[in-house]
């Protein structure tokens, strides 16, 4: 049996890049089966997906925990997470970057190949969904499905789906990809730093689970997340707001999900606190002056 | 036709394969592509049917009864929250023998809020008269649409039937599922054809209110349907064989249980990882199988006896707790053997949506083992939490 583990962020296209192996694999007359991981926010946020392919049928419906390929489609994220977590000595990781793979420092050692895949999907399909292109990449870096059955399988799934054109476009992605991509060897000098978790014990987890400010041993938390969680790094896009133009109605401060916005009530203004806001924009749709720009975070 | 899809989509086809008269629906994670697709099929004008968009959850079960008992097949899908929320309706659909089938998308009943795998939103709909079955995987799922209709249909049942699926583990897991085709479907499938239905041309009652003389009587009656369901959905499950060539054996299934001397009573998706576990522990020669629960509702009290008759001891895996101490199907099981003398091990696993590992079936098997040598082990086991030991 072959384990995948994608890693990507919300609307990358993480869960049908997982799909879409799956298929691929099954016109190749393999088992094959894909499945999400979602946490509890979405668009922006890291996701998981897997994809488990075996010449006989899998029964297996657990998450993979050792997987034989690593797949990450935001090089964002290996700042954050340990995305090598479990694989397989001999396994392989295939990274969306414009680095060369033994440019690219993974705390470990292993077979890696990259491909600048955002750059290939801003090309070819004018937006940064680069599920597509790093298929490409796997199909050239594991050998384990042919470009040709991929290409066939994207058509497929994205064309019936997005319109005939989409598939086309999708599956020219992937070709270029598979043309581009670099194997190498990754490096292993930083220091991997695991994701603070705080896990009590059923005797240790307040009444009712309810949470006060104060110190777990993942930090402070405070009510409805954990202070020490920022999610700036989620946002493409971030509000900014026309003092001149508001009219102090509060619309935003009452549609904001993430509680963000504050009232500096002695001064009768707002601001916002970045490190907790995704930029969904829900602020600026509601804003009913128009005093609310989303502007591009990482510029 | 084989195709690659997610157990919602699977679902989905199975309804539209039943031709299904009437969807109210309502959305709700993870249920929700399941009425995506069927919008998606009455929009390409793949399916002629009345797709009501409720309000609620409450108007959606109000709205199956109504149609139901103006004799159209009603098919719905919910979850969790929303299974709680058209509670009331549930008790009214199975008294006045209205066939409905709903898909529930098995998802943690909050608080604490939550959108994953647990079985406490069905099983707080135990007594409400439905049927309630669990699958395994996505083919299940599609093959269990068709003969849910089939069964609640059944004269000697109209009941409504409630097939569950493991919320994301199943709804949004795509693997290969074989599609039958709508001239098979139709052979095992006739349309619906009730006595007695609402028709303003010939004045019917339905539901109406009912005195202390009448109930004693209605309700030792749905009993009785209760009892020929069982029969009922054995015969489907062989004609369904026959015709599609898989057979999933009934009320339960078994696997490597001839000569078995030590079992796991498994449900929905644990039971397909369960497998593995299974072909692993044989290979080292010990003698262990799989009692797959598939039909919780009616609860198949004879089938268990015969197959515990031959073991050591029993272990029962639930993915809900009532709060006085075990999971519910342990309960029920424990009621069912009663008189036995083997040791009954409750494993509890897999709550919220916690990831059921091969690593936590194995233990399961392990305890039960030790407990048929008669080691001492605990009625109860919480595996994989945190404070507890196993």
């Amino acid at each position: 049996m072959f384990e995948v583990r994608f890693h990507g962020r919300g609307g990358q296209g993480a869960v049908m890049a997982a799909q879409t192996l799956a298929e691929a694999a099954v016109n190749e007359d393999n088992y094959a089966v894909a499945f999400p991981f979602f946490g509890a926010e979405r668009r922006g946020a890291p996701v998981l997906a897997f994809t488990r392919i075996d010449a006989k049928k899998i029964y297996s419906k657990t998450q993979v925990y050792a997987p034989d390929c690593v797949i990450v489609l935001d090089d964002s994220l290996l700042d954050t997470i340990d995305v090598v977590s479990g694989l397989k000595p001999d396994g392989m990781v295939i990274i969306n970057s414009k680095e060369d793979p033994d440019d690219i420092d993974l705390g470990i050692s292993f077979r890696t190949a990259t491909v600048n895949a955002t750059s290939i999907a801003l090309e070819i399909l004018k937006a940064p969904i680069t599920n597509t292109a790093i298929l490409g990449a796997f199909a050239k870096a594991t050998g384990l499905i042919t470009i040709e059955s991929l290409e066939s399988s994207i058509k497929e799934k994205f064309g019936g789906k997005l319109g005939e054109r989409a598939g086309e476009r999708n599956a020219l992605a992937a070709r270029m990809a598979y043309e581009k991509t670099i194997i190498g060897t990754s490096r292993g000098i930083k220091k991997l730093e695991s994701k603070k978790q705080w896990l009590p014990a059923y005797q240790d987890i307040p009444i009712g689970g309810a949470l006060i400010e104060g110190k777990t041993q993942a930090g402070l938390i405070g009510p409805g997340s954990f202070i020490e969680n920022k999610v700036s790094g989620w946002a493409t896009f971030r509000p900014l707001r026309n003092k001149e133009k508001c009219t102090m109605c509060l619309l935003c401060w009452f549609y904001c999900p993430e509680g963000t916005i504050i009232r500096i009530s002695d001064r009768g203004d707002l601001m916002t606190n970045y490190d907790y806001c995704k930029g969904c924009g829900i602020c600026a749709n509601e804003c009913p002056v128009d005093a609310i720009k989303m502007t591009r975070a990482r510029s | 036709m084989k195709k690659v899809i997610t157990g919602d989509h699977a679902v989905a086809i199975g309804a539209k394969l039943c031709r299904v008269d009437v969807v109210p629906a309502f959305p709700i994670t993870p249920q929700t592509l399941i009425i995506e697709h069927i919008a998606d099929f009455v929009n390409n004008g793949e399916l002629d049917t009345k797709f009501l968009t409720m309000e609620s959850e409450h108007s959606v079960m109000s709205a199956a009864a109504g149609a139901s008992a103006a004799g159209a097949r009603v098919f719905t899908a919910t979850s969790s929250q929303g299974l709680a929320f058209m509670h009331e309706m549930l008790y009214a659909i199975a008294p006045l023998r209205l066939p409905v089938v709903m898909a529930n998308a098995s998802r943690t009943l909050g608080g604490p809020p939550g959108i994953w795998c647990e079985y406490n939103d069905s099983m707080g709909a135990r007594d409400s008269g439905w049927l309630q079955l669990y699958v395994e995987d996505n083919q299940e799922a599609l093959d269990m649409i068709i003969q849910s209709f089939r069964i609640a249909e059944d004269k000697r049942v109209l009941l409504p039937v409630m097939p569950c699926l493991d919320g994301f583990v199943l709804t949004h897991t795509v693997e290969p599922v074989d599609i039958p085709s709508q001239e098979d479907v139709d052979s095992l499938l006739a349309p619906y054809e009730p006595d007695i239905v609402l028709d303003p041309e010939r004045p019917a009652m339905i539901g109406t209110f009912m005195p202390a003389e009448y109930i004693m009587e209605l309700r030792r009656q749905t009993v009785g349907a209760f009892e020929c369901a069982k029969d009922v959905i054995r015969e489907v499950n062989t004609e369904f064989a026959q015709k599609f060539g898989r057979d999933y054996g009934g009320l339960v299934d078994t696997y490597r249980m001839d000569d078995a001397k030590i079992a796991l009573i498994t449900m929905g998706t644990v039971t397909s990882t369960s497998r593995e576990v299974v072909d692993e522990l044989r290979q080292k020669g010990e003698k262990v199988g799989i009692i797959k629960l598939r039909f919780f509702r009616p609860f198949p009290c004879e089938d268990l006896k015969k197959l515990a008759s031959n073991l050591d001891a029993l272990g029962v895996f639930d993915r809900s707790i009532s709060y006085h101490g075990g999971g519910p199907v342990y309960n029920e099981v424990r009621s069912a053997l009663f008189g036995m003398t083997i040791p009954v091990i409750n494993h509890l696993a897999g709550l919220g949506g916690r990831d059921v590992t091969e690593e936590q079936i194995f233990k399961m098997f392990e305890l039960t083992s030790r407990a048929a040598k008669g080691e001492k082990v605990k009625e109860v086991n919480w595996h994989n939490t945190r404070g507890e030991t196993v």
